[in-house]
């Protein structure tokens, strides 16, 4: 798949520890997959073996095709990784930081300018460009951190807890930069802790925890997947305590309770037995004017998922 | 863009990234600034105090005075503070973080080792010259003599770029920090004692300026030359290999790179030997080779054995090439191997150089087994521990033990039979004469007055590591060869995939 990132059975062994244990995922281009678990999951590690920072014991991930175990030189070239911990040089400023990023990317003479102008348009910090790096808050760091690993376009974007230590604004602002580089066609993933940040932004997550997969996809699919439920609101003008009675009679109707003006519920059915559903409570004359899916809490995923336990 | 304008961009852009960099937070940093103006300051304010005190005493050594005053400020900051600041800033790349961003760009990691070299380059051409104006002043209040500046000028310039090479080198040997602070508290006081020596060296022709003119002292500062460029390439080799990512290859440059000092070392003392008719500079030329190559022997003998999966997907292609290059890809195992072969080398090498410099076959035969004795020396205290240890080692931190035990492998060697003879009462005067202790024995060989006891000591150590080693040594040779075949497979599979 062009553009995309696949991880593919990768392992990783440091010692007696397996820190990371045949995992496997896809992210397509235009795709932000929120990658989380529990600290020392294996996040870092596997995010490290995609940007060939770490090579797996077995398994392998190809970046836009390329192999990073066999060719991580070729592959270095179309990843653009962010880490966790922010490396900057002293005695520099934001134009001087990212035109030594620039040059050694092997970018050259007038495509050179033209990318550090575009770069730091992009990530707003024109105003700085002479600002000393060590003066810049921790906001303004991690926009520099992301114009260096624009620096070379790369077609995936790999970014260790960007959102990490930042302020509200901040957080806001570098959601809508992620946003607008998968709108580019950049496969993104992306770990963070803050799994509100994670549900506004990505399209996809995958959990991880003790080094193995435990859920892969959209949010919804894995809530799914986990309780094999589906969480549902629905509002009807005959008022929440009629609708909730009809609703206890129906089949694969569970967990019924009445929330704010409607009543929420979990069904079990497929998408057959919803319509049917649907159709029975639109027949009832309860004026039905709400029924709609229920956003699923990231949370509550994670929850489910994971068992917090360290490695 | 006019023309020069638009040569100039291009030129610019070709210059090395981390050069770019280096110069440009050197010139802004704290370091470089106080300390360029503190020894201008020093500098000035000791050759004015020269001046004074010599024309008021009337001295004819006014000139040579002066020159070593000031020389001694210039070699203080070329020696000391220039190296130092390149060890501070190849270690600021694992404390600021930013040796991952390194890597992962388009850096290869000799660029890397290239751009703070020059960058040291350029600090120091700084000081020299703004030191220029004092040295062509010392030159006119007579006592010393063009030549004398000019040779303490390129000695002390090649002794500069070594040092600093020696900088990175141990910098990035040392990637935690309390292990770096011990690497730089050792490096700060080489620094210094090479301040001394280099101090020394100046002295020396300064003020006996016809030590030069003597083939002796020619000889001697060609030898300086040598030694501090082969310092440097070993040390480069060295940094190259930490620059490189931990899983790729980190040890074929060095293993070449020593490969050539043996070759070199014979080519060397053959050319003494026919200059001078003397065998012992064949083996005096070896035992700076052999104190070279015990670091690189240390380090590679005790590599983890497997090639790693990007080594793998290395190597010729050619059964007889794979085979060759067997002992130049990374692993313990293959490492012996090299050891051996370069032993081996040494005495072949050793051999051609005698015969072709004219030398007796009696001599020759006694300088011969001094540089057998001499290697079997170094495969006994490296290569025959590295072996053992290899059965049972296989974490990294105990293997870093096992470098430091191997560090000092050699002074336990002779002390600790020395005191053990001492305390069951054999004479002092003898005490340190064992047949482990290299120096005293490899003398006695030398002069033929080597018991056969001791040799025959050496025999059963080299043979003993020979078997010790020989399971992994056989390893790695049949995994590089399993490698290429894979390789050979893949090449064709590929059509039909």
């Amino acid at each position: 798949m062009s553009g995309a990132l696949e991880v593919r059975a990768i392992t990783k062994r440091f010692g007696s520890l397996v820190a990371v244990d045949a995992v496997s995922f896809t992210v397509s281009p235009g795709e932000i997959m929120g990658f989380i678990g529990p600290n020392g999951a294996g996040k870092t590690t596997t995010m490290r073996i995609c940007s060939t920072l770490e090579l797996p014991d077995s398994g392998d991930v190809l970046v836009d095709g390329t192999s990073v175990t066999l060719s991580p030189r070729e592959a270095r070239a179309r990843i653009g990784f962010m880490p966790d911990s922010y490396g900057a040089y002293a005695n520099t400023t934001i134009h001087e930081y990212l035109d030594f990023f620039a040059r050694a990317y092997g970018i050259r003479g007038d495509a050179r300018r033209r990318v550090l102008e575009r770069v730091i348009e992009f990530t707003s910090l024109g105003d700085l460009r002479e600002k000393h790096i060590d003066a810049l808050s921790k906001g303004m760091k991690q926009r520099l951190c992301l114009a260096k690993t624009l620096l070379h376009d790369p077609a995936v974007l790999i970014l260790d807890e960007p959102a990490a230590g930042l302020d509200p604004r901040a957080r806001v602002e570098l959601r809508e930069l992620v946003k607008a580089l998968a709108g580019m066609g950049k496969s993104i993933l992306l770990s963070s802790h803050i799994l509100t940040e994670l549900a506004e932004m990505c399209t996809t997550v995958t959990v991880i925890e003790r080094g193995t997969v435990r859920g892969s996809g959209s949010v919804d699919s894995i809530a799914r997947g986990v309780s094999g439920l589906q969480r549902i609101y629905a509002r009807a003008l005959a008022g929440s305590e009629r609708l909730e009675r009809a609703l206890l009679e129906l089949p694969f109707v569970k967990n019924v309770h009445i929330e704010r003006e409607g009543v929420a519920f979990d069904f079990e059915g497929d998408s057959a037995a919803a319509a049917a559903l649907l159709a029975q409570l639109a027949g009832a004359g309860l004026g039905l004017c709400e029924f709609a899916p229920k956003a699923v809490d990231l949370e509550d995923v994670f929850l489910s998922l994971t068992e917090g336990r360290l490695q | 863009m006019n023309a020069p304008a638009s040569t100039g961009m291009r030129f610019e852009d070709r210059l090395n990234p981390i050069l770019v960099k280096e110069v440009r937070q050197a010139l802004r940093g704290k370091y470089f600034r106080v300390l360029f103006w503190i020894t201008l300051f020093v500098g000035t304010l000791i050759g004015l105090g020269v001046v004074a005190g010599s024309v008021s005493s009337g001295s004819s050594d006014a000139g040579r005075v002066f020159f070593m005053s000031i020389f001694g400020v210039l070699a203080a900051a070329v020696h000391c503070f220039v190296p130092f600041s390149a060890f501070l800033s190849t270690s600021s790349e694992w404390d600021e973080n930013t040796y991952d961003l390194l890597i992962i760009s388009n850096l290869r990691p000799r660029q890397i080792v290239q751009g703070k070299l020059l960058s040291a380059l350029i600090q120091s051409l700084l000081y020299y010259s703004t030191f220029g104006p004092f040295l062509v002043f010392a030159f006119l209040l007579n006592g010393i003599d063009l030549g004398s500046v000019l040779v303490i000028l390129a000695g002390s310039a090649a002794t500069s770029v070594t040092l600093t090479l020696v900088g990175i080198a141990a910098s990035s040997l040392a990637t935690n920090k309390v292990m770096r602070i011990v690497v730089m508290a050792l490096f700060g006081v080489g620094l210094i004692a090479a301040w001394g020596m280099t101090l020394g060296f100046a002295a020396g022709i300064t003020f006996e300026p016809q030590v030069l003119s003597s083939i002796e002292g020619q000889i001697t500062f060609v030898a300086y030359l040598t030694v501090a460029a082969v310092v440097a390439l070993l040390a480069q080799s060295v940094a190259v290999g930490r620059f490189a990512h931990e899983e790729e290859n980190r040890s074929t440059p060095l293993r070449v790179m020593t490969t050539l000092l043996v070759l070199f070392a014979s080519a060397w003392g053959g050319w003494l030997v026919a200059q001078f008719g003397d065998p012992q500079s064949l083996f005096a030329c070896h035992a700076g080779a052999a104190a070279l190559l015990y670091f690189p022997w240390l380090v590679s003998s005790t590599e983890p054995e497997e090639l790693g999966r990007r080594a793998s997907v290395l190597g010729p292609r050619g059964r007889l090439a794979s085979l060759l290059a067997v002992p130049f890809l990374p692993g313990g195992g293959r490492a012996a191997s090299l050891c051996f072969a370069q032993a081996a080398l040494a005495i072949v090498s050793s051999q051609f150089a005698l015969a072709a410099a004219g030398a007796g076959a009696l001599t020759s035969d006694s300088t011969l087994l001094a540089i057998a004795a001499l290697y079997t020396y170094g495969l006994s205290y490296v290569v025959l521990p590295a072996g053992v240890a290899a059965y049972f080692l296989r974490r990294h931190s105990a293997r870093v033990l096992l470098r430091v035990l191997l560090v000092v492998a050699i002074p336990l060697g002779i002390v600790l039979p020395a005191m053990l003879s001492l305390f069951l009462g054999a004479g002092a005067g003898s005490a340190f004469s064992h047949p482990l202790n290299p120096f005293t024995t490899l003398f006695d060989i030398q002069f033929g007055d080597a018991s056969p006891q001791a040799l025959v000591l050496l025999a059963l150590a080299l043979a003993l590591t020979l078997l010790v080693n020989a399971p992994r040594m056989f390893a790695g040779w049949r995994e590089v060869l399993r490698a290429r075949r894979a390789r050979e497979q893949e090449t064709l599979d590929a059509p039909r995939a």
